[in-house]
């Protein structure tokens, strides 16, 4: 490893960033894949996977990516629940790798909801 | 012993030996009352050991102030004679007829004619020359010889090599084996004494072989106020040895620290390298024998 | 490429938690996740001293922010099948706190971390502090750069000074003057040393901050050698800290490969480097003097000051010697300003202070709070209060040198000055905690046996005045106290303050004076009335058992290490009080739900004897039956 100039250092310190940008906190918003017994067994795994892929290539880090346990509507599964700042979470459901793409695509990158695939948009009320 | 008082003849004359101020007082009263006096001392002049004190024991009285005046007195007493630099070979007879052997140094001067002058002192050409004995060639066996001259040569270019030369040693060893400090001290030019006050200072250094484990029972603050006591009693009690010292069989040496920074499990005690946090004195056997197994 | 992933798990690797198994959970948790086949979206980071080291191991959820503690191997498979893999955090593994019933998954709910402000221990379970990126990447080595491309040493100097920034090693002299005084010498070359000696008993906020954050420390070192103009830098440290010890030995060899330490530093033409040194186990080594003589290789011995050794030090060239905490400070004056920081804190000591909550405390661990806040805050809002219900009583900082806090003194603010005032200090940070059941007099004993063990022997005053002051206390526990012993410590404590050469001697009669002005009834009560009121001191209990709730289950009779106890199945036990050892067993062992042994001192005891002196007798156990 070659000695740093202060120009090396500053370009350094943005690359490392990136790699530790999830312990800071600081998210612009939230996918959730529901991972119950149910979703992977309707291929929530692939869905995550996805997400993993796309997250990467687009080389998105400010997104949090988590999964939670069934979101109580087995027959819809596989589901995921995507969170935007600012706006109503969204649920889509009976979700394949494409249609993951395309959601991905139209509603985290360019922020348009994906109609087609949308179960609901608001959350149930906590009672 | 009975004595004949018929059979024996006095001569007139005594002999102290040793001119301290005691030898002193003695010859001069001695001189005063009529006698003639003898002086032996060993060194080249008398005075004694109060010659080199500043005061005295317990009334503060000036040692010098003291002696000097006798000094002088026994300088000038014409019935005392010194015989310096001698020492007494045999004494034969009886009390009131000794005959005594003197052994006399030669002095090279005569001093009878000597003013004490001084000037042969500022002329002596070889004034200044320390005859020391022979210094003995420490030599090291092949085991240890490599591992420490390696360490000499690991820190030979530090500034303030003692300490970690020390450090690796205890490391290799877990004690400093007597051979081996002297051999720093020959290899470093430390004096040896300077290498033992180091060797004795820190807690970490030992001169004595310890034993396989060291055992080492927190008795810091937080440690002591849950109860850290009970469970050194407990060690005490269970490898039947105190505080610093060895168990026979060279496995276990139990030690007291002060804090180890594990104040969140106190209390708490190493064995080695392994920590046993939130201790109870009930489970002390079973440990010293998990280690004891290990070893058959 | 920079890897991501959806989920960290911040594993704390500080000695608390290596000691309770960490590195077996890590392991644990890195197989568990590959089986799974989940190693692409979890890892594990081994992250320096969280701070909460009670609850050890432990570790923190990232993105979620939840905390785990009390970590087994056994709970493991569980936790990732149904949390990593399922999302669905499991709250048996969470905090609750103690008296209360809810479960605090977050952790920022915990009351424990809510107060706290973090400046020196920013990077405190976030970075991994064995890769020098992720410090980087924190805007780690920013202080660096701009000190080497936009100020002047002097200008450096200022912004300290302005800062207020306090020494934390003790005594809180200020930083900036102390640089000054060292760059304004003529002398060459000029060393830096990094104390972190940190022997103080009970205390260990020095080895966190370096296992948590080595390279804040090598960044402040950084700025104090340019500051000073000196190139060559010593860290001296505690060989009992072994793991801080190889952790700043990766650090120091990560800045060199980097080329920020060495020669020529990011091309500024200013070179710097740092070697570590091991004390061996000697308080006094803490001592700048003596740390000094340590490292020449000399007996570690205090001298005399003046001169400073700010004027004449290591080889008796100018030294400035700041504890690692004081430097780990540094960096973050210089990138966020000295007026950023003399924000915070009070007006004449600013910034925060890392302090070692442990004793009789719920929350023990590690803390950074603002100076300035008050102890009760600290004791009740962070600490959680005292453990079983029992009454605060003192609180005791500044280790050996310091002295004990009382419940009236509560509401005082933490700063240098006050601490001073109460007769206490600030010392390096140990906080510990005693409740009701701890005995004043025998904590003093217990500080002044430390400073007796520990006095290098050189003065007098300190050497056998400290082997006085301990004689008379260990006369006082031992129940042989005598009238007039009181104010024979108080005038020895007065003497030895003013007669001692180094701070060691200076401060040791502290623990005495400031219990004697706060428990003078506790001392008396020993002496007068032959009574330990906390019923600690041993030759004046007796342990005793309650015929009136002994059902004779023979578990203290067996389990008694001097067969000091007498009876029989279903018989009332008695404590031969001639062959009692006071070791406490038969407390330990008396069922919780009997609890008949209890510990009697002073006139207490006469009144109890008449009735333990009957022959065992079979208890009527049918009112236990009955009932
Ligand atoms: C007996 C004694 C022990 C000391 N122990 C330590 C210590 O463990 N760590 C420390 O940083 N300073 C210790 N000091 C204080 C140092 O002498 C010195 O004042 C301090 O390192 C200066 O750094 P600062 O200005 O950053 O506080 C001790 C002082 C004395 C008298
Ligand atoms: S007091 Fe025992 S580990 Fe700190």
């Amino acid at each position: 490893m070659p000695k740093l100039t202060i120009e090396e250092l500053r370009k350094k310190r943005e690359s490392s960033k990136k790699s530790i940008y999830l312990r800071e906190g600081k998210f612009r918003g939230k996918v959730t894949v529901h991972m119950g017994t149910c979703g992977i067994a309707a291929g929530a795994r692939e869905i995550m996977n996805t997400f993993l892929d796309e997250f990467d290539n687009k080389d998105i880090i400010d997104i949090m990516l988590t999964s939670s346990g069934c979101a109580g509507l087995c027959s819809e599964e596989p589901m995921v629940t995507v969170e935007m700042e600012d706006s109503a979470p969204v649920k889509y459901g009976k979700l394949t790798p494409d249609k993951t793409k395309k959601i991905f695509n139209d509603h985290i990158i360019t922020g348009n909801i994906v109609e087609e695939f949308v179960l609901g948009i608001g959350s149930e009320r906590v009672g | 012993m009975s004595l004949n008082l018929e059979d024996r003849k006095k001569i007139g004359s005594a002999l102290v030996v040793g001119g301290g101020i005691g030898g002193m007082q003695a010859a001069l009263d001695l001189a005063e009352s009529g006698i003639k006096v003898y002086m032996v001392d060993n060194k080249s002049s008398i005075g004694g050991v109060m010659s080199q004190l500043d005061k005295t024991f317990p009334t503060n009285d000036c040692a010098m102030c003291t002696m000097a005046p006798r000094l002088v007195e026994i300088g000038r007493h014409k019935d005392i004679e010194k015989i310096t630099l001698s020492e007494v070979e045999s004494i034969t007879g009886q009390p009131g007829n000794f005959t005594v052997k003197i052994k006399k140094q030669p002095r090279y001067v005569d001093e009878e004619k000597c003013t004490g002058c001084g000037a042969c002192v500022s002329n002596c050409p070889t004034r200044n020359t320390v005859q020391l004995q022979e210094r003995e060639v420490i030599t090291l066996e092949p085991q240890y010889e490599e591992t420490v001259i390696n360490i000499l040569q690991k820190h030979k270019d530090r500034k303030g090599p003692l300490m970690p030369i020390l450090q690796d040693v205890n490391e290799v060893y877990n004690y400093f084996p007597e051979k081996i400090l002297k051999y720093i001290s020959q290899e470093t030019g430390y004096p040896l004494t300077h290498i033992n006050r180091i060797a004795t200072f820190y807690s970490a250094f030992s001169l004595k072989p310890i034993g396989k484990h060291v055992i080492n029972v927190c008795m810091g603050t937080a440690c002591y106020v849950r109860g850290a006591e009970l469970l050194l009693e407990k060690f005490v009690d269970v490898l039947g040895v105190g505080i610093d010292e060895t168990t026979e069989d060279m496995l276990f040496t139990l030690k007291s620290v002060r804090c180890i920074g594990c104040c969140g499990l106190a209390p708490v005690a190493t064995i080695g390298d392994d920590v046993y946090g939130k201790l109870q004195s009930k489970d002390i056997p079973d440990i010293i024998a998990k280690y004891q197994k290990k070893e058959q | 490429m920079v890897e991501k992933r959806r989920i960290e798990l911040m594993l704390c690797a500080g000695t608390g938690c290596v000691a309770g198994g960490a590195f077996q959970i890590i392991e644990g948790l890195e197989k568990e996740i590959a089986a799974r086949g989940l190693e692409k979206e979890v890892s594990v980071v081994q992250t320096g001293c969280n701070g909460f080291c009670g609850q050890g191991p432990l570790m923190v959820v990232i993105p979620d922010n939840i905390f785990y503690g009390w970590l087994t191997l056994d709970d493991i498979p569980h936790l990732v099948e149904e949390h990593f893999l399922k999302g669905r955090p499991i709250e048996k593994l969470m905090f609750t706190p103690p008296e209360e019933k809810e479960v605090l998954p977050m952790l920022s709910d915990i009351p424990f971390f809510k107060k706290q402000l973090l400046v020196v221990l920013r990077n405190k379970g976030i970075i991994d502090p064995e890769k020098i990126d992720d410090y980087i990447a924190r805007d780690g080595y920013v202080a660096i750069e701009k000190v080497l491309t936009s100020m002047s040493p002097d200008e450096v100097i200022e912004e300290v000074k302005i800062s207020g920034l306090r020494g934390r090693g003790g005594a809180g002299f200020p930083t900036g003057v102390k640089w000054k005084i060292a760059s304004q010498q003529k002398k060459t070359p000029k060393y830096l040393i990094a104390n972190c000696d940190e022997g103080d008993p009970g205390a260990y906020m020095d080895r966190s901050l370096i296992e948590s954050d080595p390279h804040a420390v090598i960044e402040g070192m950084f700025i104090a050698g340019y500051a000073i103009g000196s190139s060559e830098a010593f860290i001296y440290m505690r060989t009992e800290y072994q793991l801080a010890v190889d952790r700043m030995k990766t650090a120091i060899s990560q800045a060199r490969e980097y080329g920020l330490l060495g020669k020529d530093i990011l091309g500024s033409g200013f070179d710097f480097d740092i070697e570590i040194r091991e004390g061996s186990g000697a308080f006094v080594c803490g001592e700048e003097t003596s740390l000094i003589h340590s490292i020449e290789g000399d007996i570690p011995e205090p001298r005399q000051r003046p001169p400073f050794p700010a004027q004449e030090g290591l080889w008796g060239c100018p030294t400035v010697i700041n504890n690692v905490e004081t430097l780990a400070n540094v960096p973050v004056i210089i990138t966020r300003g000295a007026d950023w920081y003399s924000g915070i804190g009070t007006e004449t000591s600013k910034g925060t202070k890392i302090f070692s909550l442990v004793g009789k405390i719920n929350n023990t661990g590690l803390i950074e709070v603002p100076m300035g806040i008050n102890l009760r805050d600290v004791i009740y809002d962070i600490g959680g209060g005292i453990p079983d219900g029992k009454e605060f009583k003192a609180v005791q900082t500044g280790g050996p040198s310091g002295g004990c806090i009382p419940a009236d003194l509560l509401d005082a603010p933490i700063d240098f000055e006050s601490l001073q005032k109460a007769g206490s200090m600030m010392g390096s940070g140990g906080m510990i905690v005693m409740d009701e059941d701890t005995c004043v007099v025998d904590v003093s004993k217990f500080f002044i046996q430390f400073t007796n063990d520990e006095s290098c022997g050189k003065c007098v005053a300190c050497r056998d005045g400290s082997e006085a002051l301990l004689e008379v206390l260990t006369r006082i526990t031992n129940g042989e106290g005598r009238e007039g012993d009181v104010e024979f410590l108080e005038e020895l404590g007065e003497t030895i303050k003013d007669a001692s050469m180094c701070g060691l001697g200076q401060t040791l009669p502290n623990p005495v004076l400031s219990t004697l002005r706060y428990f003078r009834d506790e001392y008396e009560a020993h002496i007068k009335e032959k009574r330990c009121p906390a019923l600690v001191c041993r030759n004046l209990i007796q342990y005793y058992i309650d015929p009136d709730k002994c059902i004779g289950c023979l578990k203290c009779l067996k389990n008694c290490p001097a067969n000091a106890i007498l009876g029989e199945l279903k018989y009332v036990h008695i404590i031969d009080q001639d062959k009692c050892t006071k070791c406490g067993q038969c407390l330990e062992e008396c069922p919780p739900k009997v609890s008949a042994v209890i510990k009697v001192t002073g006139n207490d005891m006469d009144d109890l004897k008449q009735l333990s002196e009957i022959i065992p007798v079979p208890k009527k156990k049918k009112k236990k039956k009955t009932e």
